[in-house]
C-alpha cells in the first residue's frame, strides 16, 4: 500500500507565482521517506497539504491535483519546534491530548499512553514537566504524543535541527523503533546526515517542482543532484564523492568502517604514532575570561571557575551538550549576565560597569532566533542597524555590495521577516559587518540554513577573520566546527575541560568520549590511517589520501 | 526569581489539593475580600492566609510577590491618606491645620483614622492578589482545565484559560530575550534618558508582536494536527478526585469565612 500525491499544483493567492508545479510522488507504507530541497523549495507548503492545513486551515489559495489517501487515513505531523505543539502541563497531559480529541474511552487512552511511552523507552519521563525536559526530550515527547493517535503517516518536520548530540541520539532511536514497527514516516529536512542510515526513499524538490524521486542509495550517488539541492550528506559520502571524482574504480563506501576498508586498499595503513602538530604561533588575546563562576538565584551553579582565552583574528568554536554552560559563557562575554566570580578582560580592560550596548561596540552577540532580533522594515535597514545603533558611520554602496554579494539583493526593500528562516539568519550575521565590533560571537548559526547558505556562512566567518575580527562560535555540527575551527573550547556541566588549537584536540578522545561527542569522519579516518596531520574537512583528506597515492 | 506568577511544582499541601477545591477558596476569598472593610477581620484572614503559605512551604514566593506589590499597595495607602486628610474625623490626631484658599477656609486634618482606612485598603488589594497567586502557584494548566471541565465550563472556555496560563510564562521569556538580543547588537536600554529607554522598548516591541504571532500560527497548527474539535465530546486520561486533605481545607475555608463575617459584623468601624 502507498500513498499517492497526485499532480499537486499550489499558489497562496491567484497573482502570486506557483510554489508546487505538478508534483507526484508516493510515500510507500512501512518506509521512511525523506523530503529534501533548498529553501523556498516548497517543502513546508507540501507539508500543509499532505497534514490538511491546506485547504482545511489556509483555504484563499488556488490548489490542483489531489493527494490520493482514504478519509479514515489519519495524518499527523511534529514540528520542528515542540514548545508550540505540546499542549498540557506534565508529559501524561501531553501525550494524551491528541487521544483525548478523539473521544475515545478512558481505557484506551490509558492503553495508547503506554503503548508509546513504552515504543518510544520513555517511561522515565512520565511524571515530569514538560518545560523541564531537554530538547530532544521534548521532540520524543511530541513525537509520543502523534503516535499515541495511531497515525497512518506521520511527518517530521526538520526534527533534530536545534537538538544537541544527545538529544540527535535519542530522536534517531526513536525513529528506528518507528522503522522497526512499521510506522510510515516522512522526514522533511535539508541535512540528512543524521538520519541517513534510517532513510529508505528520497524525494527531492527545486522551486516546487520534484527533480528526484528514488531510493537512498541513488540518492547518495547521485552527486549532482546532492549539490543541486544543497543537502547536508554524511561527511563520509562526501569523501567517497570528493575520491571518486579524482580515483577511478573506487568501491562505494557510505560509513566508516566501509571507508576504512576501500581507503585501506588505496593506501594502507600505517602503524605508529599520530605526531602531535608543531606549536601554533600565538595571536594577540584581545579577549580573556578569568575564573568565571556564575550561581543563579535558584542556587544553579551554571559555569565553575571558567578561564579562557580568544586571539586576535581567530576561530574559536565552543562544543558541549545542551546545558553545559555554553550560551551563559558567551553571555558573560558580551555583559548581559555578570559573573558571581571572576572578570572579563577586552583588550586588558575589564568590561565590568559597561552597559551591553556600550559594549556591543566591541563584543556582538548575535543570538540562534533571528527572529528575536529583526524588526526593521526592510531588509537593507536590518543590515544597517547595528552600524546606526552603535552611531558607526557606513557606506551605502559597501553595504549594497554586502547584499548583492550574498544574494540578498533583489530582496533590500523587503521585509525581513519574510524572508527564509535561512536567510534571515545570515542577515542578523551580515548585521554585524557595518559595526565595529572586533569579537563576533555566533550562537548556532547554521539553524535553518541549507548547505548553499552553510557555504555563504563559512565565507562570511573567512571575510571577518580577513579583517582581524575574532569569531566565538556555539555549534552543534561537529563537521563545520572542526572545519573553520582555530581552537575549539569545550564545556561540560560548567566547567571547562580543554581549550586547545583543534589539532591538538582531535587526539583527545577520551575528552570527546565524555562528553559524547563524535569526532568527525575525516578525523578518525586521519588518525586511523596514520596521517602526518588531523585532516579537518574533506578536501584536504582527499588531498592527503592522493599524495599518498602519488 | 524567574518563576514570578506562573505554577511552581512542589509537593504541598496545597498542590496536593483538588483545583475545584481551590477555586472554591478563590471564589469565597475573593468576594469575602471585596466585601470586607473591617481592619480586624482583614487582618485575621491575613493569618490564615499566613498559616497556609507556611504550611505549604510557598512563604517565600509571598514575599517575592510582596516585594513585586509593594509600590502599588504604598500607592493606595498614600491616595487614601491624601484622601482622608481631607475629611476631619473622630478621634485622635496626628496633625491638623486650617488655610485659605480663594477666600475659602479649608481644613488639613491628618487623623490616626486615615492611617488605618488606607492600611485597610492597602491590606484588601493584598489579599486579593495573594489569593488568585495562591491558586496559580499550586495548580498547573492542565489541572486548571481538568477542573473547570468538571464544573461543566464548555471545553472552549477552559482549554482558552488554561492555555492564556500557558502562554504567559513564554511569552515573558520571550520578551526578555528579544531585550537581550536587541542590546547585544547596539540597542542601549540601560544607560539612557526615559524618552530613550520608552523609544527602545517600543522598538522591542515589534520583534516580539512577530513572534507572539508567530506562535499564534504554531499553536492553531497544532489544534489541527492534534484534532481539536470542540464540537466533539472528549474524554480524558486523567480524572480528579477530592480526598481527606480537601474535607480539612474545606473545613477550614468555611471556619475562616464565619470567623471573618462574625469580625466584620462586630468590629466594622464606617470608612
Amino acid at each position: 500500500m502507498s500513498f499517492t500525491v497526485n499532480s499537486i499544483s499550489y499558489k497562496y493567492s491567484s497573482d502570486s507565482n506557483l510554489v508546487l508545479k505538478n508534483v507526484s510522488f508516493n510515500i510507500k507504507e512501512g518506509q521512511v521517506t525523506a523530503i529534501v530541497g533548498p529553501s523556498g523549495s516548497g517543502k513546508s507548503t507540501l507539508v500543509s497539504i499532505l497534514s490538511g492545513v491546506i485547504p482545511t486551515l489556509i483555504d484563499s489559495g488556488e490548489y490542483e491535483g489531489s493527494f490520493d489517501v482514504e478519509e479514515k487515513v489519519n495524518i499527523s505531523v511534529v514540528s520542528q519546534s515542540p514548545e508550540n505543539q505540546l499542549f498540557g502541563y506534565g508529559v501524561e497531559d501531553a501525550i494524551s491530548f491528541g487521544i483525548e480529541n478523539m473521544g475515545i474511552s478512558n481505557e484506551e487512552i490509558i492503553e495508547s499512553v503506554e503503548y508509546v511511552l513504552d515504543l518510544l523507552n520513555i517511561q522515565h519521563l512520565r511524571k515530569r514537566s514538560v518545560a523541564t525536559l531537554s530538547g530532544g526530550q521534548r521532540q520524543a515527547v511530541c513525537i509520543a504524543s502523534v503516535l499515541a493517535m495511531r497515525p497512518d503517516i506521520l511527518i517530521m518536520d526538520e526534527p533534530v535541527s536545534s537538538l544537541d548530540p544527545n538529544g540527535k541520539e535519542m530522536i534517531q532511536y526513536v525513529l528506528n523503533q518507528l522503522r522497526e514497527s512499521g510506522q510510515s514516516t516522512v522526514i522533511v529536512d535539508n541535512n540528512l546526515a543524521w538520519c541517513s542510515d534510517i532513510v529508505d526513499h528520497v524525494i527531492g524538490l527545486i522551486d516546487g517542482e520534484v527533480v528526484f524521486d528514488d531510493d537512498k542509495n541513488k540518492f547518495f550517488d547521485d552527486f549532482k543532484i546532492q549539490e543541486k539541492l544543497g543537502v547536508t550528506i554524511p561527511q563520509e559520502v562526501e569523501i567517497y564523492r570528493e575520491l571518486s571524482n579524482r580515483i577511478k574504480g573506487l568501491n562505494k563506501f557510505y560509513t566508516i568502517d566501509d571507508a576504512k576498508r576501500e581507503i585501506g586498499k588505496l593506501i594502507g595503513k600505517e602503524n605508529g604514532c599520530l605526531p602531535i602538530d608543531s606549536i601554533l604561533l600565538k595571536s594577540e588575546e584581545i579577549l580573556v575570561a578569568e575564573g568565571i563562576s556564575k550561581t543563579f538565584l535558584d542556587g544553579f551553579r551554571a559555569l565553575i571557575d571558567v578561564d579562557a582565552e580568544f586571539e586576535k583574528g581567530k576561530v574559536i568554536s565552543i562544543l558541549g551538550q545542551n546545558g553545559s554552560g555554553k550560551t551563559t559563557f558567551v553571555k558573560h562575554l558580551n555583559g548581559l549576565l555578570s559573573p558571581t566570580k571572576g572578570t572579563i578582560r577586552y583588550k586588558g580592560i575589564e568590561t565590568t560597569g559597561k552597559s551591553v550596548a556600550q559594549i556591543s561596540k566591541d563584543i556582538i552577540l548575535v543570538f540562534q532566533h533571528p527572529e528575536h532580533m529583526l524588526f526593521e522594515e526592510t531588509v537593507y535597514q536590518e543590515l544597517t542597524f547595528c552600524a546606526r545603533a552603535q552611531g558607526i558611520e557606513f557606506n551605502e554602496e559597501e553595504a549594497l555590495d554586502i547584499l548583492r554579494y550574498y544574494d540578498l539583493l533583489e530582496y533590500k526593500e523587503e521585509l525581513p521577516v519574510n524572508l527564509s528562516m535561512g536567510q534571515k539568519h545570515l542577515l542578523t550575521i551580515l548585521s554585524v559587518f557595518l559595526s565595529s565590533a572586533e569579537v563576533v560571537i555566533l550562537d548556532e548559526p547554521t539553524l535553518g540554513m541549507d548547505l548553499h547558505l552553510k557555504n555563504k556562512l563559512e565565507d562570511i566567518i573567512k571575510r571577518f577573520t580577513s579583517q582581524g575580527k575574532t569569531m566565538i562560535i556555539i555549534s552543534h555540527e561537529i563537521p563545520l566546527v572542526f572545519k573553520i575551527s582555530d581552537h575549539i573550547l569545550i564545556l561540560n556541566e560548567g566547567v571547562k575541560l580543554a581549550q586547545d588549537s583543534k589539532q591538538r584536540l582531535a587526539n583527545s578522545d577520551d575528552i570527546f568520549e565524555s562528553i559524547n561527542i563524535a569526532l568527525p569522519p575525516v578525523v578518525i579516518l586521519s588518525k586511523y590511517f596514520g596521517f602526518s596531520h588531523v585532516c579537518s574537512d574533506t578536501n584536504s583528506f582527499v588531498q592527503e589520501v592522493i599524495d599518498r597515492l602519488v | 526569581m524567574g518563576d514570578f506568577l506562573q505554577y511552581v511544582e512542589m509537593d504541598s499541601f496545597l498542590h496536593k489539593l483538588d483545583p475545584r477545591t481551590k477555586f472554591s477558596f478563590f471564589i469565597v476569598m475573593s468576594v469575602l475580600t471585596s466585601f470586607c472593610k473591617s481592619g480586624v477581620a482583614l487582618l485575621f484572614l491575613f493569618v490564615v492566609f499566613t498559616a497556609i503559605w507556611i504550611i505549604s512551604h510557598i512563604g517565600k514566593y509571598m514575599i517575592e510577590l510582596l516585594k513585586k506589590v509593594k509600590v502599588l499597595l504604598l500607592f493606595i495607602f498614600l491616595l487614601w491618606l491624601i484622601l482622608g486628610a481631607f475629611m476631619v474625623n473622630d478621634g485622635p490626631t496626628i496633625y491638623r491645620t486650617t488655610y485659605t484658599l480663594l477666600g475659602n477656609g479649608y481644613t488639613l486634618s491628618l487623623d490616626w483614622f486615615d492611617l488605618y482606612k488606607g492600611a485597610v485598603f492597602a491590606m484588601r488589594v493584598f489579599l486579593m492578589i495573594s489569593v488568585f497567586y495562591t491558586v496559580i502557584l499550586s495548580t498547573n494548566f492542565s489541572q486548571i482545565i481538568l477542573g473547570l471541565r468538571s464544573w461543566r465550563v464548555p471545553y472552549a472556555v477552559a482549554f482558552g484559560i488554561g492555555l492564556v496560563f500557558q502562554i504567559i510564562p513564554i511569552i515573558i521569556q520571550e520578551f526578555s530575550t528579544i531585550i537581550e538580543a536587541q542590546s547585544s547588537r547596539g540597542l542601549e536600554v540601560d544607560k539612557c534618558s526615559a524618552i530613550s529607554k520608552i523609544k527602545n522598548y517600543i522598538i522591542i516591541s515589534m520583534p516580539l508582536l512577530f513572534r507572539v504571532l508567530g506562535k499564534g500560527h504554531s499553536i492553531s497548527l497544532a489544534m489541527h494536527y492534534y484534532k481539536l474539535d470542540f464540537k466533539t465530546k472528549r474524554t480524558s486520561y486523567k480524572m480528579i478526585k477530592a480526598s481527606y486533605l480537601d474535607a480539612i481545607f474545606v473545613s477550614v475555608t468555611v471556619i475562616s469565612t464565619v470567623f471573618t463575617v462574625v469580625l466584620q459584623l462586630k468590629y466594622y468601624i464606617p470608612l
